[in-house]
């Protein structure tokens, strides 16, 4: 505690909090730009801290960090074009939520979600270091194929109205997610011989092609041609109704999100998806689920913070990176000729407990900056709608040309963003495509991972405590309905009616 | 011959269930060309999970094909911009696609100002923006404000048109 | 049309002809030894061994003023192949290259890549890196003679983690490590990890029964004891770390993994040149020295030339290994 009370000295000081501040707006800037994600924001920002002290620079690459993830999820909900792959998840109700005239709130239950899934994992760097140092590596692929089923049976609740139409386009992710090479053996799959394909689709182009491409498609054909209305602002902050609806999911997301990104090969794209299964779940408001529940962004938004505190946890204390702008933060220790791993709390104690301390300022200066701007940002929305399209038209296709300046994907752009539109005709739900994309490849490797550490044999699936566990919540949430069908119901069915109704009210 | 059209017209969702078929077959003939004779342990290899996809991509097609037979429809989704009790309007569509795909042919070509600003102009006119004046400017300023951002303040390059060279 | 709208049709032409070449003056005209804007493609994952080096390398040129907005990017995939393709599809790019190293070329073989090193332009090879058979350190193993002992018991269950696809430096090692001991490669259960950094957790989680990975991306946890080398690859122990070579522990094999860089096939003679020549210049800065001593590489610096001729006996050799291996 000591150290931590020395580090806000350090991070106190005017010149550490102005790096703070200049790196949280530097992050939040570059972050809403298209294309460009944390990872890349702190790989861009990397030469400007050259000839800083190091305090000075990391204290402003964890402003730039939590900055670019908050930059993300901002034009993931404004314009459905999701900046990072732990924004995907935002978009499904904060767009939603800003068509309807509540941007200003959806952006808002994001900023203090991020807040509060900050604050709490950095917390939890705080008390857990020593501990999450000790126990990260003990998670291995079979537990992490486990959790993947479970998500998998998580997708059925996002199925949609009719079940096939689900399936098909989750099978049409899982078929995306396909294309590449093989990650066990190098083989060639759906690649046709084009080294395009050879390193898969990225989620993002996928998120961004089926969503905004998709969507601007499908209102062009079916526009509304009535006179201009713009999208009505309204209130600019969080009514009651909807801080009582959002404070659980806040809390809850540190929960699920800051183990995940702890783990290597965590991330934050399955937690953020897991999280908003679990809102969509325990909500009271399960029918407004896909049309713009605030809960599935606050939930959503509060673990990926979380995963990303997780991240930093692994990469001070092992040095091992699980995600790519961790790795892109210990390149940058390098450089500085410090290496993070089990000795540099010993050896640069200063500089980490600065560092943390940081952390703690820059989230706070991230919040008092983005919330009153939330209400400006959503104002964005008041442009006329051919503009509107227009832009989140250019913005796409900008993110997918930039970062590889390839035409290749701007044409898959087009390609995906068509399927998105026919989907959208047929009434196929577009979110379980995305996680199709998500867990598809991610789920075969662990699992070939595990048969192979176990030689073979089919018990390396289950011959861990923890993957054992998992298996057991699955088999509970697949047999809780019939169980409860079974045992004498203590409610009468009517029962859950009125009181919902009271909650609206 | 109209009864057979009117009863596509009516049933078109069967166009997935092609789609869903073909994408089956596809994964389907890939996983089989696959080679697995060298590096591979354990029981699942490179081929497996491209199979189990493919083939359930056949069954949902199947079942799909039944639903709408059955009479089941996809139910189109709505929204605040979507007016879905007119019939789909193909011309700004293609519009929209022409102006998407101009970026992609142009942008090596002209560079990213000239191709982006069509992109931006062509789809707001595509979408019905009548302002003859105020778009093009619009355009122009966008594409090269955010050329500007990527290219001199972020060194990510953008192809920066004709004139490149000539300064 | 009115008068107006043509004037702002034309003044929207006129904007984007004429503002982006004002905005950035001069390209690349006056410093002409100095690179702008060059793109290092890392084709494995962040924290990997290509990916340090090439860090590292464009962090001392930009402090030695050599370079100026270098772009480190990552496009890991099959043991580097898939950066190999997108480094022979851009011929002619004289603006990117490409951090590589022994694990690009096996692959090739591995993979059945359509593309080879061969197709490529070599500038420079810039270090040498031995390998480590390192275990977590509570692992049962205290030597490498007891680990070959349990490894030729039971070959199928004592697995082996790496940090590269079938073909790449950290299978090449044990496989060479086996057919020593005499116990067949075919019966080697490696297990591949994308890069040294998944490699590790599994290594300090007690997941594989032992790993062998470059030493760089180990040695702090080395140092604090979380994990224990039982023997290096190269021929000569490396200084700071305690373990013998593996001939020393009886295995009579050696081996060094070595990087460089490449550029795309096809490039102007004179973007060669200035790349070599940049190389050339990095190789003499106190900066690289500097990293050089902070990483533990071993200087191994080739340029152009030599490096292609380096490069043709690798790939030959290579061949050979994998052949005999039963992979190529």
């Amino acid at each position: 505690m000591g150290q931590l009370l020395d580090g806000f000295a350090t991070a106190l000081t005017p010149t550490h909090l102005l790096f703070a501040a200049i790196g949280v707006l530097l992050g939040t800037a570059i972050g809403v730009l298209p294309g460009i994600g944390p990872a890349m924001a702190v790989a861009l920002l990397l030469p400007v801290t050259y000839g800083m002290e190091p305090t000075g620079a990391f204290i402003m690459f964890a402003g730039i960090y939590y900055g670019g993830m908050f930059g993300g999820s901002t034009t993931s909900i404004l314009l459905n074009t999701p900046g990072e792959s732990a924004a995907v998840v935002t978009a499904f109700e904060g767009n939603p939520m800003a068509r309807k005239g509540r941007g200003a709130q959806a952006l808002a239950a994001a900023a203090i979600g991020h807040f509060t899934g900050g604050i709490i994992g950095t917390m939890l760097i705080v008390l857990l270091a020593p501990f999450v140092a000790k126990h990260a590596v003990d998670i291995g692929a079979p537990d992490l194929f486990a959790i993947m089923v479970l998500a998998f049976i998580a997708v059925t609740s996002v199925l949609g109205s009719s079940r096939v139409r689900g399936v098909a386009s989750l099978l049409i992710g899982l078929t995306i997610g396909l294309v590449g090479l093989d990650e066990m053996t190098g083989q060639q799959r759906l690649t046709f011989g084009s080294l395009h394909l050879a390193d898969g689709i990225d989620v993002i182009v996928v998120a961004v092609a089926l969503f905004a491409v998709g969507e601007a498609l499908w209102v062009a054909a079916h526009l509304r041609r009535k006179p201009f209305v713009p999208i009505p602002v309204g209130r600019p902050w969080l009514s009651k109704a909807d801080l009582k609806r959002t404070w659980k999911p806040w809390l809850r997301g540190p929960a699920i999100g800051f183990p995940f990104g702890a783990i290597p090969a965590g991330g934050a794209e399955i937690p953020t998806f897991l999280s908003y299964v679990t809102e969509k779940r325990l909500s009271k408001h399960k029918d407004e689920f896909g049309k713009g529940a605030i809960e599935g962004v606050a939930g959503p938004e509060s673990t990926a913070s979380a995963s990303a505190a997780g991240t930093l946890v692994t990469m001070l204390t092992l040095g091992l990176p699980t995600t790519a702008t961790a790795a892109v933060m210990l390149a940058a220790f390098q450089t500085y000729g410090i290496q993070p791993g089990p000795l540099l709390f010993q050896r640069e104690a200063g500089l980490v407990w600065a560092l943390i301390a940081s952390l703690f300022i820059g989230l706070t200066l991230l919040l008092v900056l983005n919330l009153p701007l939330a209400p400006l940002w959503a104002k964005l929305l008041r442009i006329p709608r051919p503009y509107l399209y227009a832009g989140i038209l250019f913005f796409a296709s900008v993110g997918a040309y930039a970062v590889n300046a390839d035409i290749f994907d701007l044409l898959l752009m087009f390609v995906i963003g068509v399927l998105g539109f026919a989907m959208r005709r047929y009434g196929l739900p577009v979110l379980p495509a995305i996680i199709g994309v998500i867990l598809g490849p991610a789920a075969e490797q662990q699992m070939r991972r595990s048969l192979q550490l176990s030689d073979g044999s089919l018990t390396g699936l289950v011959n861990s405590p923890m993957a054992v566990v998992v298996y057991v919540i699955v088999l509970l949430i697949v047999f809780f309905p019939l169980i409860r069908r079974l045992l004498p119901s203590p409610t009468p069915p009517a029962a859950p009616t009125p009181e919902r109704e009271k909650v609206d009210a | 011959m109209t009864a057979t059209k009117a009863w596509l017209r009516e049933r078109s969702e069967l166009g997935i269930c092609a789609l869903l078929v073909v994408l089956g077959v596809l994964v389907l003939t890939d996983a089989v060309r696959i080679p697995t004779d060298f590096a591979q342990r354990g029981p699942v290899g490179p081929k497996a999970v491209p199979i189990l996809v493919g083939s359930l991509l056949l069954v949902v097609a199947v079942m799909l094909a039944r639903d709408v037979l059955r009479g089941g429809r996809g139910e189109a989704e709505g929204g605040e911009d979507v007016d879905l009790s007119e019939p789909a309007d193909w011309r700004t569509v293609l519009l929209l696609c022409g102006a998407f795909l101009a970026n992609a042919a142009l942008i090596g070509v002209v560079g990213f100002p000239i191709s982006g600003a069509i992109l931006f102009w062509g789809a707001a006119y595509a979408l019905g923006s009548r302002a003859y004046v105020r778009d093009p400017l619009i355009a122009a300023g966008l594409s090269i404000l955010t050329f500007a951002v990527f290219n001199n303040l972020l060194g990510v390059p953008l192809p920066g048109g004709p004139l490149m060279e000539v300064f | 049309m009115s008068v107006k709208v043509w004037v702002a049709v034309a003044t929207a032409l006129l904007a984007v002809l004429l503002v982006p070449p004002l905005l950035t003056p001069g390209a690349d005209s006056g410093e002409t030894s100095q690179v702008r804007s060059l793109r290092v493609l890392v084709p494995n994952q962040p924290g990997g061994g290509y990916d340090i080096t090439a860090r590292t390398a464009a962090k001392a040129m930009e402090d030695a003023d050599l370079l100026r907005n270098a772009e480190v990017f990552n496009l890991p995939g099959a043991g580097g192949t898939v950066g190999l393709g997108r480094t022979v599809g851009e011929r002619g790019n004289g603006k990117l290259i490409m951090s590589m190293g022994l694990g690009v070329v096996g692959a090739v073989y591995t993979n059945k890549s359509p593309n080879s090193l061969l197709d490529t332009t070599p500038i420079a090879k810039l270090i040498e890196e031995p390998d480590i058979v390192v275990v977590a350190k509570d692992s049962p193993y205290t030597s490498m003679q007891q680990l070959v002992d349990a490894w030729k018991a039971n070959p199928g269950t004592v697995t082996v983690g790496g940090g590269s696809a079938p073909g790449g430096p950290d299978h090449l090692a044990p496989m060479l490590i086996a057919k020593a001991v005499g116990l067949p490669p075919k019966t080697v259960n490696y297990i591949p990890f994308d890069g040294g950094g998944e490699l590790l957790a599994s290594v300090l989680g007690g997941k594989v029964a032992f790993g062998v990975s470059g030493v760089g991306e180990y040695r702090d946890q080395i140092q604090a004891g979380t994990l224990r080398v039982l023997a290096v690859t190269s021929k000569n122990r490396i200084q700071g770390i305690d373990a013998p070579t593996l001939k020393e522990s009886g295995v009579d094999v050696e081996f060094t993994n070595w990087r460089g860089i490449v550029a795309p096939p096809g490039i102007a003679q004179n973007d060669r040149d200035k790349l070599v020549d940049v190389f050339a210049r990095l190789h003499k800065t106190s900066q690289w020295a500097e990293a050089l001593q902070r990483n533990g590489w071993t200087d191994a610096f080739a340029p152009g030339d030599e490096f292609k001729t380096f490069l043709e006996n690798e790939n030959k050799r290579v061949a050979t290994v994998l052949k005999d291996l039963g992979l190529a």
